[in-house]
């Protein structure tokens, strides 16, 4: 699949995609519930959170 | 060029068609300055004219496209954008309360005009410089 193709199947631009792609650009709940529901997996599948390092120390 | 353009989202595209009407109107402004007299104010024309033809191509494009143009990321990034527009905005109008507060009677209508429009036209290109920094760094 294409950006393009993903882009219209979730009613973003291309550029979107490609800065979620590129870890530029952190996507709404909805478009990330989008993305996993186009691709048929769970979303913890597409998306990973890296907790911040030494947060409070 | 043609390919680095095709890269740019429709959003961006637009931003560096204000960019260029800004500049437009900046030119014809130093014009003005240089030869100022009576009736040659043509900045004023060409300002209400870049801003029509801006929002008609902007229609007829988002119209003919069948994808998408917009969405939530050029919305983060035009909210940092009217943010610093906004801040610029906002202290402009403090510097002219100021200056009518203590001065008021000595400054002529022309003087008020002068301010408002390097005011808008700052704010604006400060809006657009922003939001195309944001558009790169987020690409």
């Amino acid at each position: 699949m294409t950006q393009q193709e993903l882009a219209d199947h979730i009613s973003v631009t291309r550029q979107t995609v490609n800065a979620i792609e590129g870890d530029k650009y952190s996507p709404s709940l909805d478009v990330a519930f989008r993305i996993a529901h186009v691709f048929d997996v769970p979303l913890e599948q597409v998306f990973h959170y890296d907790p911040p390092r030494n947060r409070g120390k | 060029m043609g390919y680095c353009m095709s890269r740019l989202s429709f959003q961006e595209k637009m931003l560096w068609g204000q960019l260029a009407g800004i500049l437009v109107v900046v030119g014809f402004y130093a014009r003005f300055l240089a030869h100022s007299g009576p009736g040659h104010h043509y900045f004023h024309a060409v300002l209400i004219v870049l801003l029509f033809l801006f929002a008609s191509v902007r229609t007829f494009v988002r119209r003919r496209s069948r994808s998408v143009v917009e969405d939530e990321r050029d919305r983060a990034v035009a909210s940092i954008g009217t943010r610093w527009s906004n801040i610029i905005l906002w202290l402009g109008l403090v510097l002219i309360l100021v200056m009518y507060w203590d001065h008021g009677s000595m400054r002529s209508a022309n003087f008020l005009i002068g301010v408002l429009f390097h005011l808008l036209i700052l704010a604006g290109a400060a809006r657009i410089i922003r939001e195309l920094v944001a558009y790169r760094m987020s690409a």
